[in-house]
């Protein structure tokens, strides 16, 4: 299908050019969300109604193209329809949309004012894509592509100056060139460690031998973080682009992406973009005619949160268990197959690119002090607008999840913000009175969490604190690989000790045994798994203490959420007698006769608080206490 | 879940041959260990003990290592999978907007605990780790296709006895078809 | 690995000068010197595991201006002016609190009650686990089985479900009941029996290897006699006789050839057969 190949540089950059002057470039783009999150919202039958009623020859006739691009980030208002020049968005797309959109807004000039997005703040539904919050007050440098180009056409890539950065590394610059221009762009790894990228590059360069290897860390093991799903899906290029610019650096000609097992949308599109990337000769023997070689190679995980931890990553690359090995020994020592090898992120590498075409002054030039450039954040939890989000370092919580974020879910006292949950199962929770936290590597750590990949969970007042730390533990002890005592045992008998309290069985006993143990855990594992596993704990402890003496001393859950502390209850004066609950609920436990509010009982002993009735019921009318 | 004892569940013998044409499409190398075992896993909807078996001996990788391997990624199952496999996120965006609520009523109305398939094979439950859709919580993902903003009436008809194609939800999340090489 | 520096050098271990060379551990330092540093999952037959945490030791050097790190003995690296405490408080803790947790996974293991005894824990303060055996995961076997012999048993599952055994929980089969798995086993918890000529072990029955000439059983399994011989190719004959047949045949040989030098031969006349292996 593809017969272009750049046998030199100049070929490409005139390629380039062409294509950045040609008509193709000039169109006006119909982009049509087809990320993990639109598609499973029915994106999928609206790509195919614009199909239908835009074929080829009618985009040509319209000077237009539509598109199918990878995750905006806005999934919760999928299926998204976005409009360029113009930047309309069109949210909650379904197929019979279609017609109306082709017939006034693509042919015609007009905007369907009811498929507008609705600013929660001012309830005015928003035009353009550079005017809704959640995107206006983003500067997106990792994300710079993603939803606005076909993650499966490289020549998209290229007309947002794609592959411009190889280009320049391999005929302006030599490899310790580049490498220094990472060094200076102070670019700290974006998967959790936060480690300088070119400290870390720099070791390995140092490392002897003639082989090398470079990986990117496509695992995004933390639950509530997608960001690297949607850079994989939604611009691989990017990554593809900034392993070989790293693969220059370092002088290796093997590199590696790790795609965990439960993303195999980003592994399709990957491949894609590896098979066209080396047909054009931008990957392979001889890129583009500089002497230079580097293969790329995808790499599955096998379905284990440990993978994501470096050298258990290297061990699931090499065909064994993802068992982590002491951090004595580094990696880029002795890492794959006991080479020197650069691991990092999906999100550095995407970043990567940029940083080589337009200077480490630019990167410098944005963030904090110590932590340079942008990060990309997934807003998830009861904030109103869920997605992801990329800010400059610097910016604080409250901008975050109040702007873009657009506040919170929930109305009323529960509706209130509690805390928000920052990186994942290795960080821990950031109580209201720190909300002003500008948001860096170094400054989370200093309150008990930490940046980690870059997941946000934003809670309210009917999360309980104490459940958010079980359930991080029972993540912890599902994922732990097993290896050492500290994390396997320990976490599961930490596990234990916050059930039981959970459970209203705690004893004040248990706060003091939680710490010891804690520290324990944090001197003696093995790896940063079990290390910061008892972080959730720690965090919660040490913000929401009050909530763990509620339940231990008094036996009550103040959030409402544990089961064992609750009870629920018919309010007679608020139930319709319409059954819903009776009809919901699965053990029995609600009897009353139909239409008689008045009679409707919750039977105590039977209920097992699995709160089904709770959700049906339209009036309000269960109470739990 | 104990160390796993189940011999063959089938009473018909397992049909090697595709484990075979499987194995032809790597080198015989203990690093595609892992690939190889994904494969057979989407092929066969579990990791049989004969294709394991060919699988040692062809990567040259002792038996006891390609079981250990087996047992500790989540991505296989030993047992064969219900003809649905309902998949129930459980990262923390899904854990706050109720997936263990959905989880408690799949278990329920199913008389099945997570990991485990209905007795006439229809239903297996699975509580996974996050699958990134975190802006959809809670998510269930179905035979691949992923449903968001899951309720606890929306549960009910996701058991519906299996229909040819899709549940609730309209929308397809592609699986990855591996390209013959 | 990177090697700066002298290759012999000193370091501090609990306020004495100690001489170390590059390539050793810390631990074998230790072990040297004659000071105590429990471990659980180090043998010397294998590669260094890092898994019972026990040998933790903390580790200092002038050039991280007083930050100290706890380090597991076992794998970590000796080097010039390290300065190790064998004994800190937060080594303590650690020990302490993974033999309780060892104790709460394996209350009746004497080996585990004993060690945790020397940390202060008599009963373990965390939750017993419930039909205990005596099995600290500690890899040893596994580890001992891959290195030395069929790699027939491993690690199945993960995390706190983790179990050391065979594939599919039947009889392993590529064992060859060699015992190299309960002889490393710290607890006891792998056990075999011997009966005449059979020797059971992980639900297999093998046959012992028997004397030629006295017809005694051997202490090593047909398979475990092929298994060598193919490994080492050795002769299979060198494993054919019990340790006083084969005394009294190099004795006799010994004689015999004592004969030859007194009559003057250079070798036995035309004699066949047992041949004494290298």
């Amino acid at each position: 299908m593809d017969t272009v190949r750049y046998e030199t540089v100049d070929a490409f950059r005139d390629h380039a050019a062409a294509l950045r002057g040609s008509d193709l470039a000039r169109r006006r783009r119909v982009l049509v969300c087809c990320g993990t999150g639109c598609l499973a919202g029915g994106a999928r039958g609206v790509a195919e109604a614009f199909a239908e009623h835009l074929p080829d020859n009618k985009q040509t006739e319209l000077g237009l193209v539509v598109k199918r691009t990878g995750c905006h980030g806005f999934c919760e208002k999928g299926p998204l329809v976005v409009l360029m020049p113009r930047g309309t968005f069109y949210r909650g797309v379904k197929p019979k949309h279609v017609p109306e959109i082709v017939e006034r807004s693509v042919v015609g000039d007009e905007v369907i004012e009811e498929l507008l997005y609705v600013d929660p703040g001012t309830g005015k539904p928003v035009a353009g894509y550079g005017d809704i919050e959640f995107y206006a007050k983003q500067t997106r440098v990792a994300m710079r592509n993603i939803g606005l180009i076909d993650p499966a056409n490289i020549d998209d890539y290229m007309l947002r100056g794609g592959y411009d950065a190889l280009a320049r590394a391999l005929s302006t610059m030599s490899p310790e060139q580049v490498l220094q221009t990472i060094e200076a762009a102070k670019l700290r790894g974006r998967g959790g460690g936060g480690f300088d990228a070119g400290r870390k590059w720099r070791s390995c360069k140092r490392a002897g031998g003639d082989v090398r290897y470079v990986i990117a860390n496509g695992d995004e093991g933390d639950p509530g973080a997608f960001m690297d799903r949607s850079i994989m899906e939604g611009d691989p290029h990017a990554v593809l682009e900034g392993l070989i610019i790293g693969g220059y650096a370092l002088e290796s000609s093997q590199g590696y992406i790790y795609v965990r097992q439960e993303y195999p949308l980003a592994v399709e599109h990957l491949q894609r973009a590896i098979e066209d990337a080396r047909g054009r000769g931008l990957l392979g023997e001889n890129i583009l005619g500089s002497g230079y070689s580097f293969e790329i190679e995808i790499s599955r995980g096998g379905g284990a949160f440990v993978c994501g931890e470096s050298s258990a990553l290297m061990r699931s690359v090499e065909g064994k268990v993802g068992e982590p090995r002491a951090k004595y020994i580094h990696a880029t020592d002795k890492g794959l197959w006991d080479r020197p090898t650069v691991l990092n992120n999906v999100e550095t590498w995407a970043t990567v690119p940029c940083i080589v075409e337009k200077g480490p002054e630019w990167f410098t030039g944005l963030g904090t002090e110590r932590s340079k450039g942008t990060k990309a954040f997934s807003l998830v939890g009861k904030v109103k607008n869920t997605g992801l989000v990329e800010v400059e370092m610097g910016t604080t919580l409250r901008q975050i999840i109040f702007g873009p974020g657009g506040g919170m879910l929930d109305t009323g006292e529960r509706g209130k913000f509690k805390a928000v949950q920052t990186g994942g199962p290795s960080g821990g929770c950031v109580p209201e009175s720190l909300l002003d936290l500008p948001v860096d590597f170094d400054t989370l750590t200093e309150v008990g969490s930490m940046m980690g990949s870059g997941g946000m969970i934003v809670m309210d007042h009917s999360t309980c604190m104490v459940d958010v730390a079980r359930y991080f533990l029972s993540f912890l002890v599902d994922e732990s690989c097993g290896k050492c005592v500290p994390c396997r045992e320990g976490l599961f008998q930490m596990y234990q000790i916050v059930s039981r309290i959970c459970e209203g069985k705690g004893t004040p006993a248990d706060l003091d045994k939680i710490d010891d143990l804690s520290q324990a855990i944090i001197l003696g594992s093995l790896c940063a798994l079990g290390k910061s596993g008892p972080n959730p704990v720690l965090s919660t402890l040490q913000y929401f203490r009050h909530e763990y003496e509620a339940h231990i001393n008094e036996k009550r859950c103040p959030a409402g959420v544990c089961k064992a502390l609750i009870t629920y209850s018919v309010v007679n004066d608020r139930c319709d007698g319409c059954g819903a609950c009776l009809s919901a609920c699965a053990v029995g436990a609600i009897m009353g006769t139909p239409k008689k509010g008045d009679t409707f009982k919750i039977d105590a002993l039977a209920c097992d608080r699995c709160g089904a009735c709770v959700a049906v019921c339209k009036r309000g009318a269960i109470a739990v206490a | 879940m104990t160390q796993s004892t189940q011999t063959q569940s089938m009473t018909t013998e397992v049909d090697t041959r595709p484990a075979e044409e499987i194995l032809g499409q790597y080198p015989a190398d203990a690093r595609y260990l892992i690939s190889v075992m994904q494969d057979i896993q989407l092929r066969y909807r579990y990791l049989p003990r004969e294709a394991l078996e060919r699988v040692a001996e062809r990567l040259g990788v002792p038996l006891a290592k390609v079981y250990g391997v087996a047992t500790f990624y989540k991505a296989f199952s030993l047992t064969p999978k219900g003809e649905k496999e309902l998949r129930v996120c459980t990262g923390t965006a899904c854990h706050i907007r109720g997936a263990p609520l959905i989880l408690s009523e799949l278990t329920k109305r199913l008389g099945i605990k997570p990991g485990e398939t209905t007795p006439d094979m229809l239903f297996s439950i699975e509580a996974v780790n996050c699958v990134g859709a975190c802006a959809l919580a809670p998510v269930v993902v179905v035979n691949d296709v992923a449903h968001g903003n899951v309720s606890v009436t929306g549960v009910r008809r996701l058991i519906k006895a299996p229909r040819k194609s899709g549940g609730a939800g309209g929308g397809t999340n592609k699986t990855t078809k591996k390209q013959d090489n | 690995m990177e090697q700066t520096g002298p290759s012999t050098f000193y370091m501090t271990i609990n306020g004495r000068r100690v001489q170390a060379s590059a390539g050793e551990y810390v631990l074998d330092v230790t072990r040297r010197n004659g000071i105590h540093v429990p471990t659980l999952c180090h043998h010397p037959a294998v590669e260094p595991f890092g898994s019972c945490r026990l040998c933790m030791v903390e580790v200092t050097k002038e050039a991280w201006k007083g930050w100290k790190g706890l380090m597991t003995a076992c794998l970590y690296p000796a080097a010039d002016g390290l300065v190790i405490e064998t004994d800190s408080e937060s080594v303590h803790r650690v020990r302490r609190n993974v033999l309780d947790l060892l104790l709460a996974r394996c209350p009746d293991s004497g080996v585990i009650q004993k060690l945790a005894a020397e940390y202060g824990v008599t009963r373990t303060t965390f939750t017993p686990r419930e039909n205990p055996d005596l099995c600290i995961l500690c890899g040893l076997c596994t580890r001992v089985c891959e290195t030395a012999a069929t790699a027939a048993i491993t690690t199945a599952m993960r995390g706190h479900e983790r179990v050391v055994g065979t594939p599919w929980g039947g009889p392993p089969p590529d064992c060859i009941g060699c015992l190299a798995c309960a002889h490393v086993c710290p607890t006891g918890h792998i056990t075999f029996e011997e009966h005449g000529l059979t020797r059971s072990i992980w639900g297999r029955e093998f046959e012992l290897e028997r004397c030629a000439d006295c017809g005694k059983p051997l202490p090593i399994t047909r398979d475990q006699a092929a298994f060598l011989c193919r490994r080492q190719e050795m002769d299979p004959s060198y494993f054919s006789r019990c340790a006083d047949c084969q005394r009294k045949m190099v004795a006799e040989r010994m004689g015999r050839m004592a004969r030859w030098q007194t009559l003057g031969l250079a070798q036995e006349p035309a004699e066949r057969g047992k041949e004494v292996a290298r």
